[in-house]
Protein backbone atom coordinates (compact mmCIF):
# COMPACT_ATOMS: atom_id res chain seq x y z
CA UNK A 1 0.00 0.00 0.00
CA UNK A 2 1.11 3.32 -0.56
CA UNK A 3 0.77 6.35 1.55
CA UNK A 4 1.61 9.95 1.61
CA UNK A 5 2.75 9.31 5.84
CA UNK A 6 6.73 11.30 5.12
CA UNK A 7 5.20 13.87 3.17
CA UNK A 8 2.58 14.91 5.42
CA UNK A 9 5.50 14.56 8.45
CA UNK A 10 7.35 16.87 6.70
CA UNK A 11 4.70 19.27 6.05
CA UNK A 12 4.46 19.52 9.62
CA UNK A 13 8.69 19.41 10.17
CA UNK A 14 7.99 16.57 12.45
CA UNK A 15 10.63 13.93 13.05
CA UNK A 16 9.71 10.29 12.77
CA UNK A 17 10.04 10.28 17.06
CA UNK A 18 7.86 13.21 16.74
CA UNK A 19 4.81 11.40 14.98
CA UNK A 20 5.46 7.81 17.10
CA UNK A 21 5.05 9.76 19.93
CA UNK A 22 1.97 11.37 18.85
CA UNK A 23 0.15 8.02 17.58
CA UNK A 24 2.07 6.22 20.50
CA UNK A 25 3.80 3.91 18.47
CA UNK A 26 7.56 3.49 18.35
CA UNK A 27 9.69 5.11 16.03
CA UNK A 28 10.99 2.14 13.89
CA UNK A 29 6.64 1.24 13.64
CA UNK A 30 6.54 5.06 11.82
CA UNK A 31 9.71 3.81 9.55
CA UNK A 32 8.05 0.77 8.75
CA UNK A 33 5.14 2.42 7.75
CA UNK A 34 6.71 5.28 5.68
CA UNK A 35 8.70 2.84 3.81
CA UNK A 36 5.96 0.61 2.45
CA UNK A 37 6.92 -2.47 4.72
CA UNK A 38 4.23 -2.42 7.17
CA UNK A 39 0.27 -1.40 6.36
CA UNK A 40 -0.77 -0.09 9.70
CA UNK A 41 -4.72 -1.41 11.37
CA UNK A 42 -7.40 0.47 10.90
CA UNK A 43 -7.48 1.64 14.44
CA UNK A 44 -4.23 3.36 13.68
CA UNK A 45 -4.96 4.39 10.17
CA UNK A 46 -7.82 6.46 11.85
CA UNK A 47 -5.25 8.14 14.72
CA UNK A 48 -2.90 9.30 11.58
CA UNK A 49 -5.47 10.24 9.80
CA UNK A 50 -6.96 12.86 12.54
CA UNK A 51 -4.21 13.35 13.36
CA UNK A 52 -3.16 14.98 9.77
CA UNK A 53 -6.74 16.12 9.52
CA UNK A 54 -7.34 13.91 6.41
CA UNK A 55 -9.63 11.15 5.36
CA UNK A 56 -7.82 8.24 5.01
CA UNK A 57 -7.87 7.39 1.43
CA UNK A 58 -6.28 10.69 0.55
CA UNK A 59 -3.27 9.12 2.81
CA UNK A 60 -3.39 5.64 2.26
CA UNK A 61 -3.78 4.11 -1.28
CA UNK A 62 -3.91 0.50 -2.35
CA UNK A 63 -1.41 -0.88 -4.59
CA UNK A 64 -3.21 -0.60 -8.33
CA UNK A 65 -4.31 -4.04 -9.16
CA UNK A 66 -2.02 -5.94 -11.53
CA UNK A 67 -4.15 -6.40 -14.85
CA UNK A 68 -3.95 -9.61 -16.58
CA UNK A 69 -2.54 -9.88 -20.27
CA UNK A 70 -5.21 -9.34 -22.41
CA UNK A 71 -6.44 -12.69 -23.75
CA UNK A 72 -6.59 -12.83 -27.55
CA UNK A 73 -9.50 -14.31 -28.90
CA UNK A 74 -9.76 -17.00 -31.29
CA UNK A 75 -10.19 -15.82 -34.51
CA UNK A 76 -12.66 -19.00 -35.19
CA UNK A 77 -15.15 -17.93 -32.21
CA UNK B 1 1.99 1.48 35.96
CA UNK B 2 4.73 3.04 33.39
CA UNK B 3 5.76 1.68 29.65
CA UNK B 4 8.48 -0.87 29.81
CA UNK B 5 10.94 0.27 27.63
CA UNK B 6 13.40 -2.29 25.57
CA UNK B 7 16.34 -0.62 27.51
CA UNK B 8 14.71 -1.52 30.96
CA UNK B 9 13.57 -4.56 29.87
CA UNK B 10 17.61 -5.76 28.62
CA UNK B 11 18.75 -4.40 31.94
CA UNK B 12 16.16 -6.70 34.25
CA UNK B 13 16.48 -9.42 32.02
CA UNK B 14 20.70 -9.38 32.18
CA UNK B 15 20.49 -8.76 35.43
CA UNK B 16 18.22 -11.99 35.75
CA UNK B 17 20.46 -14.05 33.95
CA UNK B 18 23.78 -12.98 35.26
CA UNK B 19 22.06 -13.71 38.96
CA UNK B 20 20.79 -17.11 37.32
CA UNK B 21 24.63 -17.81 36.48
CA UNK B 22 26.00 -17.18 39.64
CA UNK B 23 23.60 -19.66 41.07
CA UNK B 24 23.89 -22.17 39.08
CA UNK B 25 27.55 -22.10 39.21
CA UNK B 26 28.30 -21.38 42.41
CA UNK B 27 24.97 -23.17 44.34
CA UNK B 28 24.10 -25.74 42.65
CA UNK B 29 26.86 -28.33 42.46
CA UNK B 30 26.14 -28.69 46.09
CA UNK B 31 22.88 -29.79 45.62
CA UNK B 32 23.30 -33.35 45.16
CA UNK B 33 25.49 -33.25 48.41
CA UNK B 34 22.53 -31.51 50.48
CA UNK B 35 20.79 -33.77 53.35
CA UNK B 36 17.75 -32.12 54.06
CA UNK B 37 15.23 -32.65 51.78
CA UNK B 38 13.34 -29.48 52.14
CA UNK B 39 16.22 -27.37 51.57
CA UNK B 40 17.27 -29.68 48.37
CA UNK B 41 13.68 -29.08 46.78
CA UNK B 42 14.29 -25.08 47.83
CA UNK B 43 17.85 -24.95 46.42
CA UNK B 44 16.78 -27.51 43.31
CA UNK B 45 13.93 -24.89 42.48
CA UNK B 46 15.56 -21.65 43.24
CA UNK B 47 16.53 -20.92 39.69
CA UNK B 48 12.91 -20.73 38.68
CA UNK B 49 12.88 -17.54 40.25
CA UNK B 50 15.24 -15.73 37.72
CA UNK B 51 13.34 -17.32 35.06
CA UNK B 52 9.74 -16.87 36.43
CA UNK B 53 11.35 -13.10 36.51
CA UNK B 54 12.57 -13.03 32.83
CA UNK B 55 9.14 -14.11 31.43
CA UNK B 56 7.18 -11.83 33.23
CA UNK B 57 9.41 -9.13 32.21
CA UNK B 58 8.97 -10.61 28.46
CA UNK B 59 5.26 -10.28 28.84
CA UNK B 60 5.22 -6.81 30.20
CA UNK B 61 7.24 -6.00 27.25
CA UNK B 62 5.07 -7.33 24.86
CA UNK B 63 1.49 -5.71 26.46
CA UNK B 64 3.37 -2.52 26.01
CA UNK B 65 4.18 -2.68 22.60
CA UNK B 66 2.65 -1.27 19.72
CA UNK B 67 1.07 -3.55 16.91
CA UNK B 68 3.86 -4.17 14.58
CA UNK B 69 5.94 -4.86 17.42
CA UNK B 70 3.47 -7.25 18.67
CA UNK B 71 3.58 -8.73 15.68
CA UNK B 72 7.19 -9.65 15.68
CA UNK B 73 6.92 -10.98 19.22
CA UNK B 74 4.09 -12.71 18.32
CA UNK B 75 6.16 -14.55 14.65
CA UNK B 76 9.05 -15.12 16.96
CA UNK B 77 7.64 -16.72 20.11
CA UNK B 78 5.64 -19.03 17.42
CA UNK B 79 8.98 -20.06 15.56
CA UNK B 80 10.94 -20.26 18.85
CA UNK B 81 8.53 -22.71 20.04
CA UNK B 82 8.42 -24.71 17.15
CA UNK B 83 12.14 -25.04 17.24
CA UNK B 84 12.28 -26.02 20.66
CA UNK B 85 9.51 -28.62 19.99
CA UNK B 86 10.72 -30.02 17.26
CA UNK B 87 14.36 -29.97 18.63
CA UNK B 88 12.82 -32.03 21.78
CA UNK B 89 11.41 -34.49 19.61
CA UNK B 90 14.35 -35.50 18.03
CA UNK B 91 16.75 -35.58 20.73
CA UNK B 92 13.69 -37.77 22.69
CA UNK B 93 14.04 -40.18 19.53
CA UNK B 94 17.72 -39.77 19.11
CA UNK B 95 17.67 -40.73 23.22
CA UNK B 96 15.40 -43.42 22.67
CA UNK B 97 17.68 -45.38 19.72
CA UNK B 98 20.16 -44.87 21.83
CA UNK B 99 22.50 -42.39 19.64
CA UNK B 100 22.77 -40.05 22.34
CA UNK B 101 23.16 -40.64 25.67
CA UNK B 102 20.57 -38.05 27.18
CA UNK B 103 19.78 -38.16 30.83
CA UNK B 104 16.84 -35.66 32.52
CA UNK B 105 19.04 -32.94 33.03
CA UNK B 106 19.22 -32.03 29.55
CA UNK B 107 15.71 -30.56 29.79
CA UNK B 108 17.56 -27.43 31.33
CA UNK B 109 18.66 -26.57 28.04
CA UNK B 110 14.57 -26.17 26.72
CA UNK B 111 14.39 -22.81 28.38
CA UNK B 112 16.85 -21.20 26.68
CA UNK B 113 16.99 -22.82 23.27
CA UNK B 114 14.04 -21.42 23.71
CA UNK B 115 14.80 -17.37 24.63
CA UNK B 116 17.66 -18.21 21.73
CA UNK B 117 15.28 -18.83 18.92
CA UNK B 118 12.71 -16.53 20.24
CA UNK B 119 15.85 -13.47 20.03
CA UNK B 120 17.41 -15.10 16.80
CA UNK B 121 13.60 -14.84 15.33
CA UNK B 122 12.51 -11.49 16.38
CA UNK B 123 15.90 -10.15 15.36
CA UNK B 124 15.36 -11.39 11.83
CA UNK B 125 11.94 -10.79 11.45
CA UNK B 126 12.39 -7.18 13.00
CA UNK B 127 15.04 -6.38 10.39
CA UNK B 128 12.39 -7.60 7.41
CA UNK B 129 9.68 -4.59 8.91
CA UNK B 130 13.17 -2.44 8.43
CA UNK B 131 13.66 -2.32 12.27
CA UNK B 132 17.34 -1.60 13.42
CA UNK B 133 16.74 -3.73 16.73
CA UNK B 134 20.56 -2.85 17.23
CA UNK B 135 19.82 0.73 17.60
CA UNK B 136 21.61 1.46 20.87
CA UNK B 137 20.34 4.52 21.23
CA UNK B 138 16.64 3.69 21.26
CA UNK B 139 16.67 -0.08 21.58
CA UNK B 140 19.11 -0.84 24.04
CA UNK B 141 22.35 -2.97 23.89
CA UNK B 142 23.31 -4.12 20.10
CA UNK B 143 23.16 -7.54 18.83
CA UNK B 144 27.09 -8.09 18.85
CA UNK B 145 27.11 -6.31 22.32
CA UNK B 146 24.72 -8.90 23.73
CA UNK B 147 26.68 -12.04 21.93
CA UNK B 148 29.67 -10.98 23.16
CA UNK B 149 28.25 -10.44 26.90
CA UNK B 150 26.64 -13.71 26.04
CA UNK B 151 29.96 -15.30 25.53
CA UNK B 152 31.41 -13.65 28.07
CA UNK B 153 29.23 -15.33 30.51
CA UNK B 154 29.59 -18.97 28.72
CA UNK B 155 33.46 -18.54 28.69
CA UNK B 156 33.45 -17.59 32.72
CA UNK B 157 30.79 -20.78 33.46
CA UNK B 158 33.27 -22.87 30.81
CA UNK B 159 36.30 -21.96 32.73
CA UNK B 160 34.80 -22.78 35.93
CA UNK B 161 33.45 -26.20 34.56
CA UNK B 162 37.06 -26.46 33.05
CA UNK B 163 38.34 -26.01 36.52
CA UNK B 164 36.13 -28.41 38.54
CA UNK B 165 36.52 -31.44 36.08
CA UNK B 166 32.79 -30.83 35.20
CA UNK B 167 31.82 -33.78 32.62
CA UNK B 168 34.08 -33.14 29.50
CA UNK B 169 29.98 -33.23 27.20
CA UNK B 170 29.00 -29.87 29.62
CA UNK B 171 32.64 -28.58 29.37
CA UNK B 172 32.61 -28.95 25.62
CA UNK B 173 29.62 -27.47 25.20
CA UNK B 174 29.80 -24.27 27.63
CA UNK B 175 33.03 -23.66 25.47
CA UNK B 176 31.68 -24.38 22.38
CA UNK B 177 28.53 -21.68 23.03
CA UNK B 178 31.22 -18.99 24.13
CA UNK B 179 33.19 -19.74 20.91
CA UNK B 180 30.00 -19.31 18.73
CA UNK B 181 29.12 -16.31 20.14
CA UNK B 182 32.37 -14.80 20.70
CA UNK B 183 32.51 -15.17 15.98
CA UNK B 184 29.02 -14.15 15.59
CA UNK B 185 29.00 -10.97 17.99
CA UNK B 186 32.51 -10.17 16.52
CA UNK B 187 31.24 -10.57 12.55
CA UNK B 188 27.96 -8.56 13.38
CA UNK B 189 30.31 -6.09 14.95
CA UNK B 190 31.91 -5.59 11.90
CA UNK B 191 29.87 -5.87 9.72
CA UNK B 192 27.67 -2.39 11.79
CA UNK B 193 31.00 -1.14 12.10
CA UNK B 194 31.41 -1.28 8.14
CA UNK B 195 27.53 0.18 7.40
CA UNK B 196 27.95 2.83 9.62
CA UNK B 197 29.32 5.10 6.75
CA UNK B 198 26.33 4.15 4.15
CA UNK B 199 23.21 6.96 4.17
CA UNK B 200 20.47 6.45 6.02
CA UNK B 201 17.32 5.25 4.36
Amino acid sequence: MNNRVRELRGEHAWSQADLAERLDVSRQTVNAIETGKYDPSLPLAFKIARLFGLSIESIFEPEPPVTPPAISRHPME
Amino acid sequence: MSRLTYRQYQRRTLFAITLYTVFMLSVWPIVHTVGNLPLKILLALAPLIPMFYVLAQLARLIRDSDELEQRTHLIALGVATGVTAALSLLGGFLSIAQVLPLDGSVLIWVFPLMMASYGITRWYVARAYGHDVACAGESGLAPAGRLLLLALITGVAALYAWRHDWDSFRTGLLCGMAGASAVLGLLLGMARWRSRGLPDE
